[in-house]
């Protein structure tokens, strides 16, 4: 049954400026939300720091706000604990792909069952419009005192290299196909990576909604027959091949869609479980530590290798 | 009284980590208390490194110097123990490099070569391991010479194995010639040949025929010593370090989720517990939980920054959770401590120390990040900081730590260092009936209306339901009880002073008794304060001077946040000589004192050069101290 998407909107005032891309993944993700009908206690929201980081005030389940370049961890730490949650990481290009790339790369080699919606503006809008790691090299946008010198890194490229079994990318003005995107994301087993170009109408004045929407396209659309879609280990290569293809298009024509994912690949928790026999059943969050405060462990009955007979 | 020590030196990767083990277990057996610290280098081979063992019928707490045996298993040894033995004590060589030029040794410091070099000139002496063995000759130290060469053929020849695959046994072979020496009888050794290597017969096969030779051969030449069975014969104990006891206390404290990047000396607390990830309940608790076994997840992450949000995370969705790592991590980790701060996430994190700054000595020790603890995180980020001074309350702290973080909603810094991170212990078990797993104001759900994770209340700590069991927003920005940023000044205030009542909910939550321990007599005239793996070379150094007419006492501290503001004051206000052990540059510990209570130490006992601290420095340090009232006495014993 799903719900009211509004049920998921909060009473907080939206600090975002007029225009920006963060309403329409905002709206996107309610919908999404609603029709997965996520339960508010049980699905968590973990952002950065950054505009887009501020998300967890305005969305009505459970919010974790953490520091530059850290949602990552700190979702794969609550996941890890609760396997039974549904966590969404929801942060910028600078906080994920800049302060964060360690993490982003370590997620894709877990394959934790995480989803990561990276609100990718190619700037630092907070702290008044530095260049982000995905804006191209020579651009000049308005807040620069030179062009940029750093080429922009691609971020799906990384994700396929890292091991995400889920790598999409959408378009924040475009709320209906965003969601069903997200939606996609959330529902994969896996480590799902949804890039989201949004214009910045405040400091990114070069990829703005017009330079975006000329360019951009839906793969679906125009290639029927695209399938990077992974059901076993020996698809794999041809399969990501096609993807990388895909994932290096940018200029003229930037594809949007699900561009790759893996279904033959163990998330982290079945790999936990493989070597820790028990830990879904009994997962580390509410595992008992103690019998009413009696510790539930022998160190002598246990720790046998170090215990000798004298 | 028994009260013997040895030292084992060879090269990295040469078995002395082996022959350490062994040794300790055979002296174990034998029913003495021992204590052994490993001195190694930041090298996978061929380096010098050395076990350095205390055997006591009392309790065995520290290294000493000079020892009664060494045992030398290549030239270096040779040159670098030749002063560790005292008169009249036994050294096993190797005569096989007995033309061995100092020289001609690479892994040997150079600054070492000619100190050595020096101190043979001076005695008329030539550079070769001959001539230092004429030294110690001239020191009346008894010499067993054993051709470790012609001893390895022979364990090949008996043990039809090759040479190749039994050339570690000659550590076994300098063992047990001075354990026969020393007179542990060599079904001691050959048990803990066996208890060390269990599961592995191709290795315990060969290292029994090592033991063997070694004590036929000394008992054909210099004859075989006589020892009593020591007082501890007939007890289950354990022999662990410290990095393996705190891994055991953090798992009988319930923990759950414990994230690590590789990181010397922390790195091995973290493996033992990944080697033991899946443990075996209780029996008179398994039908009551439902449980036969539980699990412990232990995950290495890309970096410490990563293993301290993981934590963070692990703790926000209700697990016990733990991460570990040394000085440098531990500097990477800042940032996200304050983070844990305001959040109010109940997190551990295990410092082992070492000498800095910066990667430093990474493998020797210290008590360098005494300040760098009190004053992580940024932005009046406060945590509670304790520290471990030995073994067995390492294993205790491990579990109070997780219980303040849970009770307090706090970061938990636990103090360790590298000292006690290699070193070995015996000890009896622990009193399971004494510890108490408290989680605070835990709950795993929330009824009537809305969840506030930051409710202002009466103590400053609010009810905690973890993530996933009640709607919630957790911030590591100023926040409202419910947890929505916000900058208002009146709400900002609210929150510091709640904050500011859990620290006095700490304060009165840990009393002095938790916080400091006082060994020896208020009347003494010399008090020494200091704090972590010291602990056991001055409680050594107590009776030693007790011996010699000083009357000392020492003052263990053991939190200091919260300080033990009213012990310390009273000792100052006492008399007595007031020294520190300060086991760093800029007297940590010395300011730290000041800070919390505007006393300044007038002496301080100073040791920086990263090896352990031994007993015979603290007693010479003090009488120096005692007889002429210097400020400052730096040791460095210790190769």
């Amino acid at each position: 049954m799903a719900r009211n998407w509004l049920e998921y909107r909060t009473s907080a005032w939206v600090q975002w400026c007029p225009g920006c891309g963060n309403y329409g993944i905002l709206t996107a993700a309610f919908k999404a939300f609603a029709e997965l009908d996520l339960d508010p206690v049980k699905t968590v929201v973990v952002s950065g720091i950054g505009c887009s980081s501020r998300i967890p005030y305005y969305i009505n389940v459970t919010g974790v706000h953490t520091i530059h370049g850290r949602p990552i961890p700190v979702a794969t730490g609550i996941k890890l604990a609760n396997p039974d949650l549904t966590v969404i990481v929801m942060s910028g290009d600078g906080d994920l792909l800049g302060i964060g790339a360690a993490h982003f790369v370590a997620l894709g080699r877990r394959n934790v069952d995480l989803t990561v919606i990276m609100h990718d503006n190619a700037v630092y809008g907070l702290t008044k419009g530095q260049a982000g790691p995905t804006l191209p090299a020579w651009v000049q946008t308005k807040a620069l005192r030179a062009p940029n010198i750093q080429d922009a890194l691609n971020p799906l490229l990384l994700a396929i290299a890292s091991g995400y079994t889920f790598v999409a990318r959408a378009y924040a003005y475009h709320t209906d196909k965003l969601k069903e995107i997200i939606k996609a994301a959330i529902k994969h087993r896996g480590a799902a990576f949804v890039d989201v170009l949004q214009p910045c109408p405040t400091y990114n004045n070069v990829m703005t909604q017009q330079w975006y929407e000329q360019r951009i396209y839906y793969i679906e659309e125009e290639e029927s027959d695209y399938d990077a879609v992974v059901t076993s280990p020996d698809e794999r290569k041809e399969k990501m091949l096609r993807a990388i293809g895909k994932a290096l298009e940018w200029g003229d024509r930037i594809p949007l869609g699900i561009i790759y994912q893996d279904k033959a690949k163990e998330p982290f928790d079945e790999r936990i479980e493989r070597i820790t026999p028990g830990y879904r059943e009994n997962p580390p969050a509410t595992r008992p530590v103690d019998y009413e405060g009696k510790p539930l462990i022998d160190p002598f009955k246990v720790f046998t290798d170090r215990v000798i007979k004298t | 009284m028994v009260d013997l020590a040895i030292i084992i030196g060879g090269p990295q990767g040469g078995g002395i980590e082996s022959a350490g083990q062994i040794g300790v277990r055979a002296l174990a057996m034998k029913g003495y208390d021992i204590y052994g610290v490993r001195e190694y280098h930041s090298n996978i081979i061929g380096a010098h490194s050395y076990f350095n063992i205390r055997v006591r019928d009392a309790p065995a707490r520290s290294a000493r110097l000079p020892v009664d045996a060494v045992v030398a298993l290549d030239a270096e040894s040779v040159f670098t123990h030749m002063d560790d033995v005292r008169e009249g004590g036994v050294f096993v060589y190797d005569t096989s490099t007995l033309k061995t030029k100092i020289d001609r040794i690479a892994p040997m410091p150079q600054p070492l070569k000619e100190r050595v070099k020096a101190k043979l000139a001076s005695m008329g002496l030539g550079d070769t391991v001959s001539d230092a063995i004429k030294y110690l000759e001239g020191r009346s130290v008894k010499l067993i010479g054993i051709n470790l060469k012609a001893a390895i053929k022979e364990v090949a020849e008996k043990s039809g194995r090759p040479v190749v695959s039994v050339a570690r046994a000659a550590n076994v072979v300098g063992l047990s010639a001075a354990l026969a020496y020393l007179g542990v009888e060599e079904d001691y050794v050959k048990a803990a040949i066996e208890a060390y290597f269990a599961g592995r017969p191709k290795i315990i096969e060969p290292n029994k025929i090592a033991a063997s030779i070694a004590y036929q051969y000394v008992a054909e030449s210099v004859g075989l010593g006589k020892l009593p069975d020591g007082p501890f014969k007939g007890r289950v104990r354990m022999i662990a370090t410290g990095n393996d006891v705190v891994a055991m206390g953090k798992v009988v404290g319930g923990l759950t989720v414990q994230t690590y990047y590789p990181i010397t000396p922390a790195a091995d607390e973290a493996l033992y517990m990944e080697g033991h990830r899946v443990v075996d309940v209780r029996d008179e608790f398994k039908e009551k939980i439902g449980l036969e076994k539980l699990g412990v997840v232990v995950v290495q992450t890309e970096d410490e920054i990563s293993a301290i949000n993981m934590a963070i995370g692990a703790a926000l969705a209700g697990a016990r959770a733990a991460t570990t790592t040394s000085g440098p991590g531990f500097s990477l980790m800042n940032e996200a401590i304050s983070m844990a701060y305001i959040m109010e996430a109940p997190v551990v994190i295990t410092v082992w120390q070492r000498a800095g700054p910066s990667t430093g000595m990474a493998t020797r020790t210290g008590q360098q990040d005494l300040l760098h603890a009190l004053f992580a995180g940024h932005g009046d980020a406060v945590k509670i900081v304790l520290a471990s001074g030995d073994h067995e309350e390492a294993f205790y702290d491990a579990i109070k730590a997780l219980n303040w973080a849970e009770e307090f909603q706090i970061p938990v810094i636990h103090l360790l260092d590298k000292t006690l991170a290699a070193s070995v212990k015996s000890f009896d078990e622990f009193d399971l009936d004494s510890v108490k797993i408290e989680r605070g104001k835990l709950l795993y759900k929330h009824e009537n209306g809305e969840y506030l994770r930051y409710k202002l209340t009466e103590d400053g700590i609010s009810p905690r339901v973890p993530v996933g069991f009640a709607k919630q927003l957790v911030s590591s920005l100023e926040h409202t009880e419910y947890g929505v940023a916000i900058e208002d000044p009146e709400v900002r205030n609210a929150m510091v002073e709640k904050r500011l009542k859990k620290l006095k909910a700490i304060e009165a939550g840990i009393p002095e008794e938790e916080r400091v321990k006082v060994y020896g007599s208020p009347s003494a005239s010399v008090t020494i304060i200091s704090w972590g793996s010291a602990k056991g070379p001055i409680l050594d150094a107590l009776e030693k001077l007790e011996a010699d007419g000083i009357s000392a006492r020492y003052i263990h501290i053991k939190t200091f946040m919260p300080f033990p503001v009213k012990t310390i004051e009273e000792a100052f206000r006492g008399g007595g000589k007031i020294i520190v052990v300060d086991y760093n540059m800029l007297a940590q510990t010395s300011l730290a004192i000041r800070m919390f209570t505007g006393l300044r130490a007038p002496h301080i006992i100073q040791k920086f050069s990263g090896r352990a601290l031994m007993e015979q420095e603290i007693v010479r340090a003090v009488k120096e101290i005692v007889e002429s009232n210097v400020e400052r006495v730096v040791v460095s014993d210790g190769a």
